[in-house]
């Protein structure tokens, strides 16, 4: 490694390379977590699913997808030095993110007439929501974390790196409910 | 400056330590308001322990200062690349701290995977001694049933830890770096290995468990407090297997030397990186199983419960999609290590680079669509052993690749036989072994007949024995001089050698042949009337040579330390860049001497053919 | 030229005395299946592929050690050479060829153990901590010991009251676990072929007793069984203690609990009949009828004191009424 090199390495732009890997390949594993609740689901629930509130689970998911679109504008904002717009962005991706979580483990959670121990319907429901909730929590924090640096203007147009791993980290969440939605919601018939 | 005394608790490890304790009691008094809040008794013991225990972790975690930069970041505050040690303590307190220095992160790993090889073949000696005769003399049945579970699980956290050990120490070494791509990453990956270990340990004294160490339920979700404490322990090793080996693939892929191509990489790093991508995936699976029967117990949830509609074999399927495809996580870096050692003793270049190379990443996909191999008589889908078999019967093939060539490697070389190469030479014969009674077993037909048996047991202490501990020695030997500065003591190392290796072909051959006679495994007591007192007997002594082999290899560490020799900059006369550093290797490996790579690594036998140009020759810096 | 015919005699006798001594000191234990021939004989070929190949690799290192060591003095390096793609092919190739045959076998063998004969008469074998009972369905009784006409085949049918236990006859070679849960019966074929006393030995490791979890196997001629089978279906006696000491012994209660006072797993039932009983929950009652019916039935309903940590499983549940009466009796036969 010439000094070439090592001046290129240690630059943000190689930096943020190296940091945008470890992120993804963090999100794989993660997503490993997932796809192992979705085989168990299907593996003990088959074709059937829980008996839930339909509208509840429809605005929730309408509410992430939407949250996922300001958490795009807020980075794009903040890649061409808006910082009014990525503030503003990441606030309405957090309410959104908060809003969320109270309505699957606040409401949800109340309304269903089955609790965690009552069969292999309310495990499946219980852990699918849970361990995606305490992602979306995590998430939320991460905001926040972003939020209040971004409002002390610790990020820039070239310097935003934090920004970008909460978005990734936010869409990821995201998609992960595209899965999950549909495996709890709708797909096969309501027993349990 | 050595003479300096050191605070204990100014040691992180210490520091983590009485914080876990405190966090312990802290979370079992939390879970306890908790459950008064709920109009419930505050005290029943399960959720209050494991309460207290998944606070404890992180309580040892801020104790030992592991959080602390994350922290800082979080809050927009600049922290330092490193951590500077402190000149001002002796030399071994650095180890004892946390440190972003992968080399001794790679100690770290080393020395903690030691100690619980120490401890998990202990809990070995123990049941084997009951197991020399027919009967119940030492031990009692539950006590039997935890010491193997926890010899089987603490045995694969050191595997683990080596595993950990052989990567962090030398893959930034191997591909030129300074450090690893993510170095506080890399310290929390080791750390949290000390709070999951106590947690898996402390089952002993929680009424331990009687599963073994897979665990399945519905047994586990009905054995003694000691399997949570098992579970989460087991829970938090896991993170430190994923986190460890996403750095791993990171560095590899980011940060090696100028010019080094793929395929000029020490072959080593293959097999670093084949493993990284096993555990950096698959170990959420068994985290996952282990996390559900947790649940099941905690609150009920039933889904490994048939009473609640639950399914035992999901489980199994779970946990073998983690746990087989570790296997090569146990073995992958080991074989690595033999291809590496072997054509610096045989003095001849690798036989077939990229076959070697492309074999370890197709074990470790392959081995991803075996896991089922496990359950042929579990009960599982009828239709799934047949393929099953197919896939399993695949690995044998690259496998293979591995063992020609090395054999290609050997062919009309000039060998020398110093404790390294022993070890290897060793290692691969009993890898041998191993490997080869794997096809009877992934045939469903002839695994009717030996599913849970000794015979089993057989095959898998061949496998380890010769997949990782023979290289693992043989690693820590071979790279001893450039991790100390010292030279061990030969002697001591061919006795090390020469006793562990003939006593292992007994032990591993004993329980073979007992097994296909019809010994079961996990049963603390034998029927008489299958006349194995005498092969168990050989077993159980052969177990205790095996230990003093062990116990001869820390007392050559110990003295060499002491009062060894100085080691030279290469005392093998190796092309492997490390080998130019001085002894022991500087802080920061080539950030004073960077170089660039001009040839190929393994060219023994061409002269003026060098693998790598330093810029400023490191020899003279050094001496 | 010379190594390579040097080293092939080395492999070729290695492989003989590796083979032929593993053949001659016996391997397996005592065949008595006719499922085992197919197995043992798969598992003699891979026991001489395995021969061959572990000859093959120690012969080329053996001989690599011993001649192409560094001699005293010698200078250097070895020769130069960095591979030949040729035999890489063929040694990937190759060994693909064996093993998928071997897997081809595999599946055969596996066809040939799962033969279904339409006669094969039906065994139910529930497993329970720490026990096997074994039910005649075809006939209609129960017994704690398996015992089976030679030579016909029985379909056994698996399951388990509580934890996975594995149904393994040594001799018999095939084995298969025992689960718990509603449809997860599994099936088991056995054609015995050689008269004898044998042993069930539950495979799976199933808590403290695993271990001792073991029952008798007879295979008897034809005519034997059928005077055995005629003789259970008799009745076993007309004193309800004689009864209720036969389903001790035949529901598996024996595994855990003693008739002499003696330790085991639950509480004795020496002296048990109208004691005053300490509950986990600190209540006191006294054992009577009732409560030693609901025990049996129910054991989950009251916990007896120091037996917080065991499980008594649910058999009760499939015994008819008059049987736990029966060892109720039995149990007030022991004293009180
Ligand atoms: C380091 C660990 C390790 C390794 C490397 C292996 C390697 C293999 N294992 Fe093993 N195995 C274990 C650790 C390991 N295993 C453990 C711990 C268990 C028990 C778990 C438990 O229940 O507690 C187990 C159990 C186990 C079972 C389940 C048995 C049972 O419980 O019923 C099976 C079944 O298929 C199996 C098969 C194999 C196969 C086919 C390989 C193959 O990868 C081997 C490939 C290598 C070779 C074949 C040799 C070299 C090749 C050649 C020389 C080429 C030519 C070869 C041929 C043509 C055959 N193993
Ligand atoms: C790396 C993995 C590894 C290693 C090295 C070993 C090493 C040994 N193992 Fe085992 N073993 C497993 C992994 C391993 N094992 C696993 C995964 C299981 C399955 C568990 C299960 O079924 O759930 C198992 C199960 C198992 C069984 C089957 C138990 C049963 O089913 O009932 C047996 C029985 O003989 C056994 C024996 C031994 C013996 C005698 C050694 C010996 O080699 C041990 C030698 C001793 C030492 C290495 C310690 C030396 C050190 C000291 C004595 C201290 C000295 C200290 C100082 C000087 C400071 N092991
Ligand atoms: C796995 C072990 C096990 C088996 C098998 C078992 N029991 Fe029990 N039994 C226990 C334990 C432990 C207790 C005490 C805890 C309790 O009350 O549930 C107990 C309690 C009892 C009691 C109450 C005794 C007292 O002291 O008050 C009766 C009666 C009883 N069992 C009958 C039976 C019968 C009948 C069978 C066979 C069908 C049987 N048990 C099989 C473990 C077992
Ligand atoms: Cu039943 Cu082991
Ligand atoms: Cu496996």
């Amino acid at each position: 490694m010439s000094t070439n090199t090592s001046d290129i390495r240690s630059s943000y732009a190689y930096k943020t390379g190296t940091n945008r890997l470890g992120l993804w390949l963090f999100l794989l594993s993660d997503a490993f977590v997932f796809a192992g609740l979705l085989v168990s689901r299907f593996y003990l629930l088959g074709n059937t699913r829980p008996h839930l509130e339909q509208t509840l689970g429809l605005i929730v998911t309408v509410l992430l997808l939407v949250s996922s679109f300001f958490m795009n504008r807020a980075e794009t904002a903040i890649a061409h030095g808006d910082q009014k717009t990525f503030l503003n962005g990441t606030l309405i991706t957090l309410i959104l993110g908060v809003v969320f979580l109270v309505g699957v483990v606040g409401v949800e959670w109340q309304l269903a007439p089955f609790s965690a121990s009552d069969g292999a319907h309310g495990a499946v429901f219980y852990m699918m929501t849970g361990m995606h909730a305490f992602h979306v929590l995590t998430g939320v924090i991460f905001l926040a974390i972003v939020y209040r640096n971004g409002r002390k203007g610790l990020y820039s147009a070239e310097k935003h790196w934090q920004v970008e791993a909460a978005a990734v980290y936010w869409h990821f969440i995201d998609v992960v409910w595209i899965f999950f939605y549909p495996a709890l919601y709708l797909i096969g018939t309501v027993a349990g | 400056m050595a003479n300096q005394k050191v605070k204990l608790f100014s040691l992180s490890f210490f520091r983590g330590v009485v914080f876990q304790v405190l966090g312990t009691l802290a979370g079992m008094g939390l879970v306890m308001l908790i459950r008064l809040l709920m109009g419930l008794p505050a005290w029943k013991a399960e959720p209050v322990w494991v309460g207290g225990a998944f606070v404890g972790v992180f309580a040892f975690l801020i104790g030992a200062g592991a959080f602390s930069d994350w922290a800082k970041m979080a809050f927009g505050e600049d922290v330092p690349e490193h951590i500077e040690t402190d000149p001002n303590q002796p030399g071994w307190a650095k180890y004892f701290h946390i440190s972003y220095d992968h080399k001794i992160i790679g100690i770290q790993y080393g020395v903690t995977s030691i100690v619980l090889l120490a401890l998990a073949g202990t809990f070995a000696l123990i049941f084997r001694t009951e197991l020399a005769a027919a009967g119940l003399q030492v031990v009692e049945l539950d006590m039997f049933n935890t010491l193997i579970g926890l010899h089987g699980m603490v045995m694969i956290a050191s595997i683990l830890l080596g595993v950990g050990a052989m990567s962090n120490y030398l893959v930034p070494l191997l591909i030129g770096a300074s450090d690893m791509a993510f170095p506080r990453l890399n310290a929390f990956a080791y750390w949290i290995n000390v709070p999951g270990a106590l947690l898996v340990v402390s089952s002993l004294f929680l009424g331990g468990f009687d599963t073994g160490w897979t665990g399945y339920p519905p047994l586990s979700a009905r054995a003694p407090l000691g399997m949570q404490m098992f579970f989460m322990g087991v829970y938090f090793i896991g993170f430190s297997s994923i986190l460890g080996s996403l750095n791993i693939i990171v560095t590899t892929l980011r940060m090696r030397a100028k010019g080094m191509g793929f395929m000029r990489m020490p072959i080593f790093v293959w097999a670093a990186v084949s493993t990284a991508l096993i555990s950096l995936t698959a170990t959420q699976l068994i985290g996952l199983s282990f996390q559900m029967v947790m649940f099941q117990r905690l609150f009920g949830m039933g889904f490994f419960d048939p009473a609640k509609g639950g399914n035992v074999i999901l489980f199994q399927h779970l946990f073998w999609f983690y746990s087989h495809p570790a296997v090569y996580v146990f073995i992958l870096p080991g074989l690595g290590i033999i291809s590496e050692l072997l054509p610096v003793f045989v003095r001849k270049p690798l036989f077939g680079y990229k076959w070697i190379a492309m074999s370890s990443l197709g074990i470790a996909l392959v081995g991803f669509f075996v896991w089922a191999h496990h359950m042929f008589t579990s009960g599982m889908a009828e239709y799934l052993r047949v393929p099953f078999m197919y896939s399993t019967m695949l690995v044998a093939v690259p496998t293979g690749v591995k063992f020609f060539s090395w054999v290609g490697t050997m062919w009309r070389g000039k060998m020398t036989f110093e404790t390294p190469m022993l070890f290897t030479l060793g290692a691969v014969s009993i890898f041998l072994l191993g490997g080869l009674t794997g096809p009877p077993n992934a045939t469903v037909a002839t695994d009717l007949h030996l599913h849970d048996t000794y015979w089993i047991v057989g095959h898998f202490h061949a496998t380890m024995f010769g997949g990782f501990i023979f290289p693992f020695f043989a690693a820590l030997y071979y790279w001893f001089p450039k991790i100390t500065g010292k030279m061990y003591n030969e002697k001591l190392g061919k006795w090390h050698f020469w006793l562990m290796f003939p006593a292992f072909y007994v032990q591993s051959l004993g329980q073979m042949r007992v097994g296909l006679l019809g010994m079961r495994r996990r049963i603390a007591d034998y029927d008489p009337a299958l006349n194995f007192d005498f092969s168990h007997l050989l077993i159980t002594i052969a177990g205790f040579v095996i230990a003093i082999a062990v116990t001869i290899f820390i007392i050559n560490v110990i003295q060499s330390l002491k009062k060894g020799e100085v080691a030279p900059n290469n005392p093998w006369n190796s092309r492997s860049p490390e080998f130019f550093l001085p002894s022991p290797a500087p802080e920061h490996n080539y950030a004073d001497h960077p170089f660039e790579v001009v040839g190929e690594p393994y060219d023994y036998g061409l002269a003026d053919a060098p693998f790598v140009k330093f810029d400023a020759a490191p020899e003279t810096a050094a001496d | 030229m010379k190594h390579f015919i040097l080293v092939a005699v080395l492999v070729a006798i290695l492989t003989v005395l590796v083979g032929f001594g593993l053949d001659t000191i016996g391997l397996m234990p005592e065949l008595a299946s006719l499922q085992g021939v197919f197995i043992d004989q798969l598992f003699r070929m891979h026991i001489w592929v395995i021969s061959f190949l572990f000859a093959l690799i120690i012969g080329f290192m053996l001989y690599s050690i011993i001649v192409f060591r560094r001699k005293e003095g010698e200078q250097g390096d070895g020769d130069h050479f960095e591979g030949h793609a040729g035999l890489e092919i063929a040694w990937t190739i190759v060994p693909l060829g064996i093993v998928m045959y071997f897997a081809f076998l595999g599946s055969t063998a596996l066809a040939e153990t799962r033969r279904a004969d339409p006669n094969a008469y039906n065994i139910t074998v529930t497993g329970q901590q720490w026990s096997w009972r074994f039910d005649y369905t075809d006939y209609g009784f129960s017994s704690d010991e398996l015992r089976l006409p030679a030579d016909r085949q029985t379909l056994l049918m698996l399951t388990s009251t509580d934890v996975i236990h594995s149904f393994w006859v040594p001799e018999f070679r095939v084995k298969q676990d025992a689960l718990p849960g509603e449809g997860m019966e599994r099936e088991l074929r056995i054609t015995p072929t050689e008269l004898g006393r044998y042993k069930v030995r539950c495979a799976e490791l199933c808590g403290t007793q695993h271990a001792y979890m073991l029952a008798d196997v007879f295979v008897v001629e034809p005519e034997e069984f059928d005077e055995w089978a005629e003789e259970q279906l008799k009745g076993v006696s007309d004193d309800p203690v004689e009864r209720g000491e036969v389903w001790f012994g035949q529901f598996g209660c024996t595994a855990c609990h003693s008739i002499d006072g003696s330790d085991k797993v639950g509480p004795t039932w020496m002296g048990l009949y109208g004691k005053e009983e300490i509950l986990a929950d600190g209540a006191t009652l006294i054992v009577d009828d009732a409560y030693l019916f609901e025990s049996i039935r129910e054991p989950q309903a009251k916990i007896v004191e120091g037996f917080e940590t065991v499980i008594m499983p649910p058999t009760g549940a499939s015994m008819s009424d008059q049987q736990i009466q029966d060892v109720i009796e039995f149990i007030k036969s022991l004293g009180e």
